[in-house]
């Protein structure tokens, strides 16, 4: 049975890698590609609500490895360019498109938040550990607040007002979140208002309740409560989506979540940012109705969790880390009475009350790790992860500054501390990732048939040019069948290749650059780069770019041996 | 398993569905999405949790979101007992108030039933009142001080009846203020177990207050200070207190005063790498002249005290406790290890609980634990005696 199962995931995989660029028998480039959307085309309408539970979803895992098991499979939502499209999960803005601090400061927000004046109470909050409940507010908006703990001032607020900016900068569908403040007596509790006790009894919720919360809360100086208030997401909530696997009634969710690269890059980003509590809990997913056509938007609901506090208190030390549970270190520790010791049990943090645990000095990308991790972040590739540190290398340090001073510290030095780190942080980001794979891109292909491009990694600083330079091998391209036929090598000390002679001029037709390093000390520039251009009205047109092969046939768990 | 498709070849199949290029070919990057899309559209499918969810979210139902109901019950019914089984029913009322029945039966016929109820006093606190009975039939008894021999042990059987009820305020997040009354009703009666009874080898001299069982109002009083995170399970923090209790005899034969001192406090090392932690415990009985019967005495030896020695070990009307623990923590999430020390002595004047002829122990032990709570402490003991096995339910200190 094993056998056959395993034959039988082989097989589809063979079928079914990279689905946006199909190869084989059918040709390989459409007249669409590269497509920039990914298109919803069924009506989702009908997507039943579900709740995912979160110990089953922890458990599963921590223990077992959810998802597809075939070994280094391409993400298969990238078009044929290697890049991610627009779609119902993801938005390209910073790195594609320039974002405006402007644009960066007000990030997914639409308005200037809650309508001030009475706001009524008509729901407690269920979930997640910071105190809140849910309110409307004048206008008839409804709010979901989230304090921060008595404990823990600002720190939590400012954590989900920074964070949620980053990550819709960085295309995610981000929840809106105004930080502001309440004062209790413009509070009022709903006639309709329930509330489940710890009895297990559902009564109606009295301001007793709403009291009770804001006992749990930190009390500004003046009696008024700072607060975050998230807007309510637009459409019909569905719960949220798991990090593997495909929603079974959502027609339009074909491709495993385990292979969408804009999860896969949450290894990067979430290591930026310190994202450790990556869970389906904290996702959700909303029905849309647009034009009359109904669809599944996909939304990074809670990124609350990032930098270096929890909703109470301070994260714990191990935090980005290591997961809840791993064999190795609990054996070391335990047979050496403890005295295996990791940087995360001594570094030391820079004094800073409202970010506590969060710092760039030591901070390794590769070895970043959730608390619980998530099958598509297990599955990242180098080619995921350079995708991600593109954008990440595109914030700029004004950029990090301007966004961090959006949650409204109060320690002028936390502040200053949290930009500090995630400037440190992004440039270790780009200095691991960007050197990992060939890193050339931004790839044209000039009338007279000069390729250009840029190398990411020299451009950033974390990279001398090739020693030897750049090779390009050239080839003719039919797209029919997929045969590629050599026309000749060039190569160029710099970023600037020229053509051979002999390119084909007629339209229609396409070519094929194999682009690699000649450095010894780059051993991955010798993995070629291929792009492939398309000839139309006289120009060449970028079609295709593959920057790693499709796969690796060595199953999962030889690989791992 | 949590996955929509229960079976491999399913998936497989799904997946290959999902994602090969569709049978007619498209003329465009869109179309072809589209026709996969189309494709799963005609076989849509309500998610069905597996098994394994459909438990965890059964279970977290009856026990956090309706808490009303039967539970597991796994406290002895008074030290000693040995392995217990027992079961209990909760019922909440109000917002967060309960009552409950529970049952206990121990590897050695000791046997318990109680019911209680207890009720929130706003957020600093709760009061609760509690009525039930035990049977010990094998309660040991090795005579007074510390030189006693194990050989020396006697049985007898404590039968009680009692109906308490309590206050437990919060003022502060610190401030412990405990209060609470109890009718007590012994009665002691001839041991049962391979030990010979009490009345065989000892008499009132040698095991004071023999032959009568009294009925008490006992009344306490406790105030300190507690800045664990949790008495079940703690990493750092502290807790200082002093309990006074006051045992009337109904018929004024028996009545005495103690008073209890503990100290608790632990020690993280480098972001809780490891926790030193320390316990200090003296119970002394306040009057010289009162007598405080054989089963009131207060006792070291058991899984929580000198952890190497039987329950009820030594007992006198002085005691003197001193635990130390040096613990290192495998994981974070849930498993701690450590190695202990415990020394304490027993005494009949205060002034002699000191630290001549005490007694000491040495052991290593494992506990598994939730962030707040400790459900299992296994542990290895030696002592002068030879070794014991502790298997218990809840924190040492």
């Amino acid at each position: 049975m094993r056998r056959l199962t395993f034959a039988l995931v082989i097989l589809a995989a063979g079928l079914a890698l990279a689905p946006f660029s199909a190869r084989g028998a059918s040709q390989r480039f459409y007249k669409d590609d590269p497509i920039a959307r990914e298109p919803d085309t069924q009506d989702a309408s009908k997507v039943a609500e579900w709740e995912i539970n979160l110990s089953s979803d922890l458990l599963l895992n921590l223990f077992t490895n959810p998802g597809d098991l075939t070994p280094d499979v391409r993400a298969q939502n990238i078009n044929t360019i290697d890049e991610v499209p627009d779609s119902s999960w993801f938005t390209n803005r910073i790195y594609v498109k320039p974002v405006s601090l402007e644009e960066l400061k007000r990030g997914p927000n639409t308005m200037d938040g809650p309508a001030p004046g009475r706001w009524t109470v008509i729901r407690p909050k269920t979930a997640g550990a910071a105190p809140g409940f849910t309110v409307r507010d004048e206008k008839g908006e409804v709010w979901f607040l989230s304090f921060d703990g008595k404990r823990n001032p600002r720190a939590p607020t400012a954590a989900i007002a920074v964070a949620c900016r980053i990550f819709w900068a960085l295309g995610y569908y981000q929840v809106e979140s105004y930080i502001t403040s309440i004062d209790p007596k413009n509070l009022e509790v709903a006639e309709s208002a329930r509330i489940r006790t710890l009895s297990g009894r559902v009564r109606q919720m009295q301001m007793k309740d709403v009291r009770h919360v804001l006992n749990r809360s930190a009390r500004s100086s003046d009696g008024s409560y700072r607060v975050l208030a998230a807007r309510a997401l637009p459409g019909r909530v569905i719960g949220g989506f798991r990090f593997y696997g495909t929603r079974p009634d959502d027609p339009n969710d074909v491709v495993p979540h385990e292979h969408r690269r804009e999860l896969r890059a949450l290894q990067v980003f979430g290591g930026w940012t310190n994202l450790t509590d990556m869970k389906a809990g904290n996702t959700l997913d909303s029905v849309i109705t647009e034009g009359g056509r109904s669809f599944v938007r996909h939304y990074l609901q809670d990124v609350g969790s990032s930098f270096g506090t929890g909703a109470l208190e301070r994260k714990d030390p191990d935090d980005g880390y290591e997961h809840l549970y791993e064999g190795a270190p609990l054996v070391k520790r335990l047979f050496t009475m403890g005295f295996y010791i990791q940087p995360w049990q001594y570094m030391p943090y820079p004094k800073a009350p409202e970010v506590v645990r969060f710092e760039g000095d030591r901070f390794e990308p590769e070895e970043w790790k959730a608390r619980v991790p998530a099958a598509a972040v297990k599955r990242a590739r180098a080619d995921d992860t350079f995708w991600a540190a593109l954008r990440v290398m595109a914030f700029t340090d004004e950029m990090i500054r301007t966004v961090v001073h959006e949650g409204q510290f109060g320690d002028p030095n936390s502040e200053k501390v949290l930009a500090d780190a995630l400037i440190q942080r992004r440039d270790k980001i780009g200095q691991v990732y960007l050197t990992k794979v060939n890193p050339t891109h931004k790839f044209a292909l000039a009338g007279d048939g000069a390729l250009s491009f840029e190398n990411a990694a020299v451009r950033a600083g974390f990279a001398k040019p090739p020693a030897s330079g750049y090779k390009a091998a050239w080839f003719r391209f039919d797209n029919a069948t997929g045969q590629a036929t050599a026309i000749g090598e060039t190569a160029a000390p710099n970023e600037r290749i020229p053509g051979p002679s002999g390119l084909p001029t007629g339209d229609g037709t396409f070519v094929k650059i194999s682009i690699s390093g000649v450095d010894p000390s780059h051993s991955s520039w010798a993995q070629p780069v291929d792009v492939y251009f398309k000839r139309a009205g006289g120009d060449w047109t970028l079609v295709g770019l593959d920057r790693l092969p499709h796969m690796n046939p060595e199953p999962m768990s030889v690989k791992k041996r | 398993m949590i996955q929509p498709h229960r079976s491999p070849i399913a998936a497989t199949a799904l997946l290959a569905l999902c994602l090969s290029p569709p049978a007619a070919a498209q003329d465009s990057r869109e179309a072809e999405i589209a026709a996969k899309q189309a494709e799963k559209a005609k076989s849509l499918q309500v998610y069905v949790p597996s098994k394994a969810e459909r438990i965890i979210t059964n279970f977290e139902r009856e026990a956090i979101i309706s808490p009303s109901g039967p539970f597991p019950f796994l406290d002895s019914p008074y030290r000693g007992g040995g392995f217990t089984l027992g079961a209990g029913y909760r019922q909440f009322y109000g917002d967060a108030s309960f009552w409950d029945i529970k049952g206990a039966y121990s590897i050695k016929n000791y046997k318990l039933i109680e019911t209680s109820t207890r009720v929130p006093l706003g957020t600093h606190g709760h009061a609760g009142v509690r009525g039930g009975w035990r049977d010990a039939p094998q309660v040991a008894y090795y005579g007074l001080g510390m030189d006693t021999l194990p050989e020396a042990r006697a049985n007898f059987r404590l039968k009680q009846t009692f109906f308490d009820g309590y206050v437990a305020l919060r003022p502060q997040r610190w401030i412990v203020l405990d209060a609470g009354a109890s009718y007590e009703d012994y009665k002691i009666e001839e041991g049962r177990g391979s030990a010979p009874t009490i009345e065989d080898i000892y008499n009132p001299i040698t095991a004071p207050g023999l032959g009568i069982s009294p009925t008490y109002l006992h009344t306490q009083g406790t105030v300190g200070i507690d800045w664990r995170r949790s008495p079940a399970y703690s990493r750092s923090g502290g807790f200082y207190g002093v309990t006074l209790h006051n045992w009337a005899d109904q018929d004024d034969v028996l009545t005495f005063s103690r008073l209890d001192a503990d100290v608790v406090q632990h020690v993280p090392i480098l972001r809780d790498t490891w926790v030193l932690s320390f316990h200090a415990r003296m119970e002394s009985t306040i009057g010289d002249d009162d007598v405080v019967p054989f089963f009131l005495l207060p006792a070291l030896g058991s899984g929580s005290t000198l952890r190497a020695y039987p329950s009820w070990r030594f007992r006198d009307r002085h005691s003197l406790l001193g635990q130390a623990e040096f613990r290192w923590i495998p994981n974070r999430l849930g498993m701690d290890m450590a190695l202990f020390y415990d020394a304490g002595k027993v005494a009949s004047r205060r002034e002699d609980l000191d630290f001549d002829n005490i007694k000491s122990d040495w052991g290593l032990g494992v506990r598994f634990h939730l962030p707040m709570y400790t459900f299992l402490r296994i542990e290895a003991a030696k002592g002068s005696e030879g070794w014991n096995l502790v298997f218990s339910s809840s924190a040492v200190f």
